[in-house]
């Protein structure tokens, strides 16, 4: 689905935290990439992260 | 008659009722078990009656509501007629401009084609103006409509924004560029106008007369076109005393007062010596005789003060005009004929005078506006005096945040003032408000009524050390389930 900006935001941020706290990475990295940030938002881009939103309707 | 039949047949039948009861003849025994409640205080509740008797009774009661509520709608009508007075009748005012037949079918059209979905209407009507200049559009009208909604949507604005502190802050900052000089003479009549940040701070405090009230009254048509109807129009709006059109001569030996009208002004205003003796003669505690140019009062209890007094009272006397317009000037405007500009305001008045446009005649004074025309005209006055009064002075601040303060401004049907008696005074949360100005009282109501603050809002969750339930702290996060690999 279409994620709102902060809904990148957060989720993006959260996989930085695992990540840098040691989880192992779901994607191929190429071998310069070495922040925790800029390894997340590259399993962002290729929806290879397991966490998603949960929308509440009003 | 057949209230005493009834009533006999039921104190003779109250041991056959329960016979009777095992029928399903409906009214009749509806009928008899609301008489017998009133008699004998017995409830009863049998099975074959629970059928049909509940549902009649839902019936009645809901017929017993609709004429409820047609006769208390009336007297509420009647309240609001109340408080419209008039003193003439109605003028006739030009009819308001109706669409045209082509574009109400292209509307009804791209209703349909929405189907429940949203469009703002200057967008329909952009389209619709659009669509009625060439032909081709027509048969287009699905793939435009289905476009726009997509760009629309794009365009909307993401949940969870902050868009209250964005406008805000939209507005704050162009603020700090603006002008603190109150008013200059606006070029085209000359007559004071606030302007810059005093201005955009009377509105926003919803002031209830602004410092320089003033009115655009524009004309109908014969009469915008012809100079004497428009000086006529003006002469019935601008205030006009007894001062400047007669000379008051008071006779200290006789304790009487001559009031000489000058016959040319008199002509000038079209006025006649009758009006004004008419208007003279509501002073209390004297007595006005008309003579031929000229008018004497003389008191009913002869005393040196009363006769100064009256002196006084009669130099200010309001001989025609309308009360709260101070002056008037006419020009004659290149496409637009003649218009009236006012230093003062009372629009309730003056659209009741002959000649005057309803529909086009403006005021910058906002809670006349509401109180005459509604709140919804309110909103949109105040959009436009604030966007007017930035532009004025060179910002250009988009027109959604200025929606937004205004909106706000008068969401629950009255202009409320932002500020803390307004809207923040009405917030829920305790520490919000404390947190904005007055602290120790609001504690202490609070605390002596045993409130609860719910933390719903962003300044009590800052006080407390929570991530504030807005943008990327309104998103949950969930796992997702993995997906099984092929």
């Amino acid at each position: 689905m279409i994620y709102t900006r902060f809904e990148k935001a957060r989720i993006v941020g959260a996989r930085a935290l695992q990540i840098s706290m040691g989880a192992p990475t779901l994607i191929k990295l190429p071998k310069d990439v070495i922040s925790p940030i800029d390894i997340a938002m590259l399993e962002f881009k290729e929806d290879a992260i397991p966490i998603t939103v949960k929308r509440v309707q009003n | 008659m057949a209230k005493k039949q009834t009533k006999k047949q039921v104190k003779n039948k109250t041991k056959i009722k329960k016979i009777i009861l095992k029928d399903t003849t409906a009214k009749k025994t509806v009928k008899k078990e609301k008489k017998t409640k009133k008699q004998t205080k017995i409830s009863p509740k049998k099975s074959p009656q629970k059928k049909t008797s509940p549902k009649e009774k839902i019936e009645k009661i809901r017929k017993k509501k609709k004429a409820e509520v047609k006769t208390t709608k009336k007297p509420k009508q009647k309240e609001k007629k109340l408080v419209v007075k008039r003193e003439t009748p109605p003028p006739k005012h030009p009819k308001p401009i109706e669409e045209s037949p082509e574009h109400k079918k292209i509307r009804s059209e791209i209703n349909k084609i929405l189907d429940g979905r949203f469009l703002p209407l200057a967008i329909l009507d952009d389209i619709i103006s659009k669509v009625s200049e060439e032909q081709k559009l027509q048969s287009k009208l699905k793939v435009i409509i289905s476009k726009s909604l997509a760009e629309y949507d794009k365009n909307a604005v993401d949940p969870s924004e902050a868009c209250g502190i964005v406008g805000a802050q939209s507005i704050g900052e162009p603020g700090t560029q603006m002008t603190m000089r109150t008013f200059h003479y606006a070029g085209v009549a000359e007559i004071n106008v606030t302007l810059g940040l005093p201005r955009l701070i009377e509105i926003v405090d919803a002031r209830s007369i602004p410092s320089t009230p003033m009115m655009n009254i524009y004309l109908r048509d014969e009469f915008r076109l012809n100079s004497d109807l428009a000086k006529e129009v003006a002469n019935q709006i601008e205030i006009t005393r007894l001062n400047s059109i007669a000379d008051i001569e008071t006779d200290l030996t006789n304790l009487v007062i001559y009031v000489k009208p000058n016959m040319k002004t008199l002509k000038n205003k079209n006025i006649s010596i009758k009006e004004v003796g008419e208007i003279i003669k509501k002073i209390r505690g004297i007595d006005a005789k008309i003579d031929k140019d000229s008018i004497k009062i003389s008191l009913d209890d002869p005393s040196y003060k009363k006769l100064l007094d009256v002196n006084e009272t009669l130099k200010d006397l309001k001989v025609k005009g309308i009360d709260g317009i101070k002056r008037i000037i006419i020009r004659n405007e290149p496409k637009e004929g003649y218009v009236i500009y006012s230093e003062g305001s009372n629009l309730e008045k003056v659209l009741q005078v002959e000649g005057v446009d309803p529909y086009r005649t403006t005021t910058n004074d906002i809670q006349a506006v509401g109180r005459t025309l509604g709140i919804e005209a309110a909103r949109n006055m105040i959009i436009q005096e604030a966007h007017n009064t930035l532009s004025e002075q060179g910002l250009n601040v988009d027109l959604r945040h200025i929606m937004l303060v205004s909106d706000v401004m008068t969401a629950d049907g009255t202009i409320r003032a932002i500020g803390r008696h307004g809207v923040s005074k009405e917030k829920e949360s305790v520490l919000s408000r404390a947190a904005f100005e007055i602290t120790v009282s609001h504690l202490l109501q609070a605390a002596r009524r045993g409130e609860t603050d719910k933390l719903g809002g962003v300044a009590e969750n800052i006080i407390v050390g929570q991530p504030v339930n807005l943008g990327t702290g309104a998103v949950e996060l969930v796992m997702k389930r993995s997906k099984k690999k092929e």
